[in-house]
């Protein structure tokens, strides 16, 4: 097989947020650019910012506990029981102030990841870190907890999945999110013992009702602390024998998590997910099987996995190539990257997010997000299209998101949901011209396009774009070819 | 005379269709106006409460102690002008005008709507209620989704559910078809007057399978439905005079285009603010207010032109709230609530079911009597002719001889 241009690109924009300009113009082979994709992203660099903090005893310390209630769960996300006594007895004001400080966590927790997309050298590392993020789907409202969460998913990201798999069930963010703090020996709740086997690990139909019930004994006692620590409680667990996938034993937590990944099935289901993620929706057993195998073998390395993946000729046919519709945040994540993009307001970012229907750290359920075509509807694309304008154009971007897309705190006006503003964004565009440098203003668009958009432009699009660049002035020639190629359903695909 | 009005409609439609419509959206249009599968015109307007409604201060068991004892200031006493139903029951004071609605025998109500293990955050009980799971399911699309899947897999405009609003909700995305979310047909057709994206829209799409194919597909789509919106609800304008709020607004667009003619099944408009856990009196009452007044003239509005009777709205919110007050005046996320139903064609009428068991609580909360897909069961069956089964993946009981 030999590099092309677009070869390069497919990697980039899978294994990462898409090719800079500098990037294509020094080809070098697949092979290279898999393992330089690798080297980079070898050092682990933790997410965090002061701004990404909330220190929730800040805003609870001073009001005072009462009874339990069941407004833990107030806005969708999952609290403490100990931080829902403290929020029950805030007044109305401190409430509020308590989720606009929350909010402001999010949003930078949010936000600088984004960033950390678009320009980090790690591609590698932060692409799977939002598989990951979207594999272990988790909503809470402690911004301490999510951010922990994250950080532990980046730091085993491309290590053994068995270490991942342990270590995101032993965190706080999941216990909390997947009630298994009130699995007790007494009354044991089977929540997160189902969604591990569902969703983490083996899926569907390898697993009976039974197994979840002996499983989720085994899980009794796996709790967190004050300082967002796992703690094994000791009293709380339930140390009988256990009869799980055929096997009898006072099995605990880590046992039932070591059965799971002894199933070969547990590689096909990881496996599946990743090459559905990384190369096609449609899984091809000829392709995921031989891998899944090898994936079990190597005692699930996941960079192993990954770099087969990225240098298998299937891989690179053209059926794979330009076939995946961006998510949000990889749509946006890519225009950051490849032009540079900076919004003098960066809480617009998450409102592109919860207008295209993806923000980081609320997925909608622990399923995560359905992807595919689900990404698409009238509204979204249309949202999607008119973005070009907003970003490179300055124009007024006007929606009013619907409240359950805020609910880190729940009941925000609509004024403040309502956005109708134009978009101060700036846009770094020497690397295009850089890329354009000696080439033919009539084969720019071409050029242009094919650098771009990963599945071949409709000639009639490069028609249209043509004529509109012969139109423009020549100083905004390539901010309006630009501005075109991305407005087309073309860029939608990666 | 509806009759005659309707077949001047639908004249008018397509007089202006032909006028404006570019020649390549002709084909389109009128595969769009396919009807949908034995729907006999008949339509369901569903609207969402979001935050969780207080079931019991709505439809207020103003006779029960139970009641009271659990809610010494929060109850509303019944000297503050409950608007008495039957079975010990009454609308909240400000349903003014949803109660001359049921006094003209257009309105149901049923108690303790809900699920078995109900979820108490919004986001997950909302995202159980649109997609129609149990709670321990996890569901990508939604049951609309799903009917307009179902029941009209050859009408290829999504204008055959419309929500009215700027995103479209879960409730309305289906595994190969999805509704349309537009504010106004004005300002969602200027986003496709944008030239280029005009001028692509307007491009053939392959018929083919691939992603790209679908991309131009639902362009085309969305461009054509745009324009056929924008030209059809010129037909009506609204005389009625709503209250001025978003979501009277949203429901005056609604009647704008069901009087208008268009195609549309299925409608989806929201009101939020319901979650309600300080000083709840004076907000659930505004909110109440609003809900009343604004459905008060949206019937209006369809009874002038004859749509009353084609018309089911169904009134739902994710969970009722706790049976107790809480410390400040307001109340916590519960469980089971209730549902109305609204229309000039419904079969029975009043309220349709026991009060909420007072005394038979879990925890704390409602027991549910009714689970919220038998409604939908009901619903998708004997009001729209779909395939229940096939669209909630299961047969729930059917509340019988309802619409």
């Amino acid at each position: 097989m030999t590099t092309t241009q677009q070869h390069l690109q497919h990697l980039y924009w899978r294994a990462g947020f898409g090719p800079l300009p500098e990037e294509v113009t020094k080809m070098g082979s697949i092979r290279k650019a898999v393992h330089a994709l690798f080297r980079v992203s070898d050092k682990v660099e933790p997410l965090d910012s002061p701004t990404m903090h909330f220190a929730e005893a800040k805003a609870t310390m001073a009001a005072s506990a009462t009874v339990p209630t069941m407004d833990s769960q107030v806005a969708g996300m999952r609290t403490t029981p100990e931080a829902s006594l403290m929020r029950r007895g805030l007044t109305p004001e401190q409430r509020k102030l308590d989720n606009e400080q929350r909010r402001d966590a999010f949003y930078a927790m949010n936000v600088g990841w984004l960033d950390r997309m678009a320009t980090s050298p790690a591609q590698l590392r932060e692409k799977m870190t939002f598989f990951w993020h979207g594999h272990f789907a988790c909503r809470v409202r402690q911004p301490e907890a999510a951010l922990q969460l994250n950080n532990t998913i980046r730091r085993l990201a491309l290590g053994k999945f068995g270490d991942l798999l342990l270590a995101v069930s032993q965190e706080p963010a999941m216990l909390q999110f997947l009630n298994n703090q009130q699995n007790r020996k007494q009354h044991p709740n089977e929540n997160f013992a189902r969604e591990v086997m569902e969703l983490f690990t083996i899926g569907r139909g390898h697993y009976t009702e039974q197994d979840i019930k002996e499983a989720a004994r085994a899980f009794t006692g796996w709790s967190d602390d004050e300082n967002h620590q796992f703690v094994f409680r000791a009293r709380q667990h339930d140390d009988g024998p256990k009869t799980f996938m055929g096997r009898t034993g006072n099995w605990g937590g880590e046992d039932v998590l070591k059965t799971l990944l002894e199933q070969p099935q547990t590689a096909e289901f990881i496996t599946t997910k990743l090459y559905r993620f990384f190369v096609n929706d449609v899984p091809n057993p000829a392709h995921i099987l031989p891998l899944a195998k090898s994936f079990y073998q190597s005692q699930y390395d996941i960079s192993l996995l990954l770099e087969r993946l990225f240098t298998a000729e299937w891989f690179y046919d053209a059926a794979n190539m330009g076939n995946r519709i961006k998510s949000p945040i990889e749509l946006l994540a890519g225009i950051k990257r490849t032009f540079g993009l900076q919004l003098d307001d960066n809480k617009l970012f998450v409102t592109f997010e919860k207008a295209l229907g993806q923000t980081l750290f609320e997925p909608p359920n622990v399923a995560g997000w359905p992807g595919g075509r689900s990404w698409i509807d009238s509204s979204s694309l249309a949202i999607r299209l008119q973005l070009p304008q907003v970003l490179f154009r300055n124009a007024e971007f006007r929606i009013a998101l619907k409240e359950d897309e805020n609910d880190i705190a729940p009941t925000v006006p609509r004024a403040e949901r309502t956005f109708r503003q134009p978009v101060k964004a700036h846009v770094r565009l020497a690397p295009l011209t850089q890329l354009l440098a000696g080439t033919a203003p009539a084969e720019q668009p071409a050029k242009l396009s094919a650098f771009l958009l990963q599945t071949p432009i409709r000639p009639e699009n490069l028609a249209l774009i043509q004529q509109q660049a012969d139109r423009a002035p020549a100083d905004d020639r390539l901010r309006a070819v630009i501005t075109s190629l991305l407005a087309l359903p073309e860029y939608q695909l990666m | 005379m509806p009759t005659s009005r309707r077949d001047f409609l639908k004249t008018s439609v397509l007089a202006s269709s032909l006028l404006f419509v570019p020649k390549f959206l002709h084909a389109l249009d009128r595969q769009g106006l396919t009807r949908m599968r034995d729907s006999n015109g008949r339509r369901l307007v569903v609207v969402q409460l979001g935050g969780g409604n207080d079931g019991l201060n709505t439809i207020i068991p103003y006779r029960n102690d139970l009641y009271y004892n659990a809610r010494p200031t929060l109850g509303i006493k019944p000297q503050s002008g409950i608007l008495t139903l039957e079975k010990d029951l009454g609308f909240n004071p400000a349903m003014t005008r949803l109660k001359a609605l049921y006094d003209e025998g257009h309105v149901a109500v049923l108690n303790s709507v809900g699920y078995p293990n109900p979820d108490r955050s919004h986001f997950r009980s909302m995202d159980i209620w649109q997609s129609g799971s149990a709670s321990d399911q996890y569901v990508a699309t939604g049951w609309l989704g799903r009917y307009l899947d179902s029941n009209c897999p050859g009408c290829e405009l999504p204008y055959n559910g419309l929500e009215v609003d700027d995103t479209l909700s879960l409730a309305m995305k289906g595994n190969v078809r999805k509704g349309l979310a537009l504010k106004n047909p004005e300002k969602f057709h200027q986003i496709t007057q944008n030239q280029l994206i005009a001028k692509i829209s307007g491009e053939k799409a392959n018929t083919g399978g691939s992603e790209l194919d679908y991309l131009y597909k639902t362009l085309t789509e969305t461009a054509s439905s745009a324009e056929y919106l924008y030209q059809t609800s010129k037909v009506y304008k609204s005389g009625v005079s709503y209250p001025n709020t978003e979501f009277a607004k949203s429901l005056k667009t609604t009647a704008e285009l069901i009087n208008s003619g268009i195609e549309s099944r299925v409608f989806y408009v929201s009101l939020s603010g319901f979650d309600t856990h300080v000083r709840q009196q004076e907000q659930q009452a505004k909110l109440l207010g609003n809900l009343s007044e604004s459905l008060g003239a949206f019937a209006e509005d369809l009874q002038k032109s004859g749509e009353f009777e084609n018309t089911l709205v169904l009134v739902f919110s994710e969970f009722g709230r706790r049976v107790s007050q809480n410390a400040s005046n307001g109340t916590d996320h519960g469980t089971a609530n209730n549902v109305l139903l609204l229309g000039g064609g419904l079969r029975q009428k009043g309220v349709l079911n026991d009060a909420p068991d007072l005394q038979n609580l879990d925890q704390g909360d409602l027991n549910y009597q009714v689970d919220f897909r038998s409604v939908y069961a009901t619903v998708l069956r004997d009001w729209l002719r779909a395939d229940d089964t096939v669209i909630l993946g299961q047969e729930f009981a059917r509340l019988s001889g309802l619409v």
